[in-house]
C-alpha cells in the first residue's frame, strides 16, 4: 500500500527499531541512502546497510538477515516485482520500498500489511482498480449441497437445469473477467519507466521533519541529475523537479546575497546555474569536453573528418584559439572564460544546437572546489562501475558511497579521472561502431554487438555504462544515418560479459524521439523472447531491460525478438 | 653465562690460593660480561612484562590462545595478578559500580558510530539480545561501546563522514 504520511507511518515506526537497508547500485539510490543515513544518525536509529546489485543478491542477503530484523527498507529496488513471492518473508516482517522503477507491481500496491510503498501518489502511476484484478474466491462448487431431499423428481430436474445454467453463466462471466484482467495487466506492465527520484523523496521526508540540511539538499540534487544524465525521466519532469529543488536551494543558501553577512568561503554553498551541457568541462579541457560529450559529438558528427572540421569552425567562430581550448579549463585565460557560456550558446545556436545550456546546480566550498551536479554524477557512476582489479561490487559501492561525503574529496577526484576515461572510451567505441557500420537494422529494431577484442570492452560489461553507451550510440546513429525509417527504431546492444562463461549483457533502448516519454518495452519483450526460445537468460538486474544471455543462444533469441516485435 | 661464571670461579680460587695476580684482569673482564648479560636478560624480561600489560588493555581480560601459548607460567601468573589489581582499582572508582577505564580510550563524540565490516565475522550480539550478521563491506550503525573491541581487532572500521 502507499504510505500517505511518511513521517507517522514510516519514520516514527522505524525510529525505535533496528532496520536493514537494501540499497541498489545506482547513484540515485546512493544519494537517497546518504540522506536516510544522515537522518538515522541524528536520531540514533540502529541500522545495517547491505548493497545489492541484482535480485539474486537481494534474495541471498535477505535469507542471511531475515532472522535478525523485522523492518526492511529497500531503496531503488523491489517495486516492480512481487516481493512477497520472491522473498517469502515471515508474517510480521514489514518492507518499506522507495523505488523509482515503474510500473509498481499490483501485488505490492494492494498488499495492506507487509509492503509499504514510499512513493508519492501524484506521480502518474495509473494503477488498475482493485476489482479489475483481484476477485475473492466465490463458492461455486457447492451446488450439489443445495438440493433438498424429498422433492418431486420433475421439480428437481428443473432446479438442476437452472443450477447448471447458472454455473455456465458464472463460468462465462469469469472467463470474460479473466480475459479483461489479462489485458489490463498487460497494458499496465508493458512499458517500464521511472518516477520521482528516491533522493528527492527522502529529502522531502527530511524537510517535513525540519531536519534537512544543505548537504542533504545537494544529495537530492545529485540524485535528480543522475536521472537526467541516464535519460530516465522526461525533460519536462526534470524541469519541474529542478524548480522544486530551486526553492529549497534559495531557502538554504540565501545568505550570500547580503553583502554584510556573507558566509566564509569554506562553507558549502549551492547555487542554481544555467550552465553548459558539456560533461566535466571545468575539470577537463574545453576541447576534450566538446569531443566527449554525447550532445556535441553527435551533432557535430565528430566520428567523420567533416565533423572535425566543423568543430574547428565552431571554435573559430567563437574566437577561441586552439591552444587555449586544449589547455586545462582552469588555466584558460580569464578574459576568455568570462563570457564563455553566452558565447558558446550563441555559436551553438548557429550550428543547430539549441539546448546547449541546461538548468542545473553547482556546489562550492573552499577556493578550489567547485562541482556541477553532473560532474559528481559521472564521478560516482564511474567509481561504482570501475573495473579495476581486485575490486568487487561491494568494494566499488563503498568507494562510491564515500565519495559523496565532502570529506572524501580525493575519492571524488579519482572518480572524475575514471569518468574521463569512461567518456573517452565511450566516444571512441561509438566512432568505431559508426565507421565500421556495426549498427544493423533487424527489422523492428537496430542491433549492435561489441566484439571481444574491442579496446576498453571490459568497461562496458556493467549495466549502467553499457546503457549509457547504447543511448549515446543511438543518438549518434540517428544523426549519421540518412534512412528516415531507421531513425525511429529502438536499439538492442550486446557486449561480452564474461569470457569463461560465454555470456553477454544485452540492453534494450527505446527509440529516440524529441518528445519521448522514456517508456521502455524491452523488459517484457526480453522475458517473452527468452520463454519462447528457452534461452538461458538471467534477468538479474532491477532494470528489466538489461539481461545476461549465453552467447550461443544469441541468434535464436534475436530471431524470437524480431518476430515478437514485428 | 654459566660457563663464564665457572671459569671465573676457578680463576678466583686459583688467584686466592696461588697468589697469581695476573689473573685478576681476566676475572674482572668476565665479571663485567656477566653483569652485562644479566642486564640484557632483565631488560628483555621487563619488556615482555610491559607488552603483557598492554595486552590487557587491548584484548580485555581473556587472552586468545595463540598469545597464551607464548607466555611462560610465571608470566601468566603476573598477568592474572595485574588483572586483579586493575579490577580492584576500577571497582574503587566511580561510586558503587566502579568504572571501566579500558573503554573509551579517546573521548567519544557520539553514542552511536557508523562502522564498516572489513572481514566476514559472523553473528555479533547487540545489547537487546538480537544479533547482527557481520559480512564484508556491510555497514552498521551500532552503539560505540559494543564496537570498540572489534575496531581494535581490525574487524570493523569506523567510518567518518
Amino acid at each position: 500500500m502507499f504510505v500517505s504520511d511518511f513521517r507517522k507511518e514510516f519514520y516514527e515506526l522505524v525510529q525505535s527499531q533496528r532496520v536493514l537497508l537494501f540499497v541498489a547500485s545506482d547513484v540515485d539510490a546512493l544519494c537517497a541512502c546518504k540522506i536516510l543515513q544522515a537522518l538515522f544518525h541524528c536520531d540514533h536509529v540502529q541500522y545495517t546497510l547491505v548493497p545489492v546489485s541484482g535480485w539474486q543478491e537481494l534474495e541471498t542477503a535477505f535469507l542471511e538477515h531475515k532472522e535478525q530484523f523485522r523492518y526492511f527498507i529497500l531503496i531503488n529496488c523491489g517495486a516492480n516485482i512481487d516481493l512477497l513471492d520472491i522473498l517469502q518473508p515471515e508474517e510480521d516482517t514489514i518492507f518499506f520500498v522507495c523505488d523509482t522503477h515503474r510500473p509498481v507491481n499490483v501485488v505490492n500496491v494492494y498488499n495492506d500489511t507487509q509492503i509499504k510503498l514510499l512513493i508519492k501518489q501524484d506521480d502518474d502511476l495509473e494503477v488498475p482498480a482493485y476489482d479489475d484484478i483481484f476477485r475473492d474466491e466465490e463458492e461455486d462448487e457447492d451446488h450439489s449441497g443445495n438440493e433438498s431431499d424429498g422433492s418431486e423428481p420433475s421439480e428437481k430436474r428443473t432446479r438442476l437445469e437452472e443450477e447448471v445454467l447458472e454455473q455456465t453463466m458464472k463460468r462465462r462471466q469469469r472467463r470474460a473477467w479473466e480475459a479483461r484482467r489479462r489485458e489490463i495487466l498487460f497494458d499496465y506492465e508493458q512499458y517500464e519507466y521511472h518516477g520521482t527520484s528516491s533522493a528527492m523523496v527522502m529529502f522531502d521526508l527530511a524537510w517535513m521533519m525540519s531536519k534537512d540540511l544543505n548537504d542533504m539538499l545537494w544529495w537530492a540534487i545529485v540524485g535528480l541529475t543522475d536521472q537526467w544524465v541516464q535519460d530516465k525521466i522526461t525533460q519536462m519532469k526534470y524541469v519541474t523537479d529542478v524548480g522544486i529543488l530551486q526553492r529549497h536551494v534559495s531557502r538554504h543558501n540565501h545568505r550570500n546575497e547580503d553583502e554584510e553577512h556573507t558566509l566564509s568561503v569554506d562553507c558549502t554553498r549551492i547555487t542554481f546555474e544555467y550552465d553548459l551541457r558539456l560533461a566535466l568541462y571545468q575539470h577537463w579541457s574545453l576541447y576534450d569536453s566538446l569531443c566527449n560529450t554525447c550532445y556535441t559529438a553527435s551533432r557535430f558528427k565528430l566520428w567523420s573528418v567533416h565533423g572535425q572540421k566543423r568543430l574547428q569552425e565552431f571554435l573559430a567562430d567563437m574566437g577561441l584559439p586552439l591552444k587555449q581550448v586544449k589547455q586545462k579549463f582552469q588555466s584558460m585565460d580569464v578574459s576568455l572564460k568570462e563570457n564563455l557560456r553566452e558565447m558558446i550558446e550563441e555559436s551553438a545556436n548557429k550550428f543547430g544546437m539549441k539546448d546547449m545550456r541546461v538548468q542545473t546546480f553547482s556546489i562550492h566550498f573552499g577556493f578550489k572546489h567547485k562541482f556541477l551536479a553532473s560532474d559528481v554524477v559521472f564521478a560516482t557512476m564511474s567509481l561504482m562501475e570501475s573495473t579495476e582489479k581486485d575490486s568487487s561490487g561491494t568494494d566499488n559501492f563503498t568507494q562510491a558511497l564515500d565519495s559523496l561525503s565532502r570529506s572524501n574529496l580525493d575519492k571524488l577526484y579519482h572518480g572524475l579521472e575514471l569518468a574521463k576515461k569512461q567518456l573517452r572510451a565511450t566516444q571512441q567505441t561509438i566512432a568505431s561502431c559508426l565507421c565500421t557500420n556495426l549498427v544493423i537494422s533487424q527489422g523492428p529494431f537496430l542491433y549492435c554487438s561489441l566484439m571481444e577484442g574491442t579496446p576498453d570492452v571490459m568497461l562496458f560489461s556493467k549495466p549502467v555504462s553499457l546503457s549509457l553507451l547504447s543511448r549515446h550510440l543511438l543518438k549518434s546513429f540517428v544523426y549519421s544515418t540518412k534512412n528516415r525509417r531507421c531513425k525511429l527504431l529502438p536499439l538492442v546492444m550486446a557486449a561480452p560479459l564474461s569470457v569463461e562463461q560465454g555470456t553477454v549483457t544485452l540492453v534494450g533502448i527505446p527509440p529516440e524521439t524529441d518528445s519521448s516519454d522514456r517508456k521502455n518495452f524491452f523488459g517484457r519483450a526480453f522475458e517473452k523472447a527468452a520463454e519462447s526460445t528457452s534461452s538461458r537468460t538471467l534477468h538479474n538486474h532491477f532494470d528489466l531491460s538489461v539481461i545476461e544471455l549465453k552467447a550461443e543462444d544469441r541468434s535464436k533469441f534475436l530471431d524470437a525478438l524480431v518476430s515478437l516485435l514485428s | 653465562m654459566k660457563a663464564l661464571y665457572e671459569q671465573n670461579q676457578s680463576d678466583v680460587n686459583e688467584a686466592k690460593s696461588d697468589g697469581r695476580s695476573d689473573l685478576i684482569p681476566t676475572i674482572k673482564f668476565r665479571h663485567c660480561s656477566l653483569l652485562r648479560n644479566r642486564r640484557c636478560t632483565v631488560a628483555y624480561l621487563y619488556d615482555r612484562l610491559l607488552r603483557i600489560r598492554a595486552l590487557r588493555w587491548e584484548y580485555g581480560s581473556v587472552l586468545p590462545n595463540a598469545l597464551r601459548f607464548h607466555m611462560s607460567a610465571e608470566e601468566m601468573e603476573w598477568f592474572n595478578r595485574y588483572k586483579k589489581s586493575l579490577a580492584t582499582y576500577m571497582r574503587s572508582l566511580g561510586g558503587e559500580e566502579g568504572l571501566d577505564v579500558t573503554q573509551d580510550m579517546k573521548p567519544p563524540k557520539s553514542l552511536y558510530i557508523e562502522v564498516r565490516c572489513l572481514r566476514d565475522y559472523g553473528e555479533f550480539e547487540v545489547d537487546d539480545g538480537t544479533s547482527v550478521v557481520l559480512k564484508k563491506n556491510s555497514q552498521h550503525f551500532l552503539p560505540r561501546w559494543k564496537c570498540e573491541q572489534l575496531i581494535r581487532q581490525g574487524i570493523l572500521e569506523h567510518v567518518l563522514s
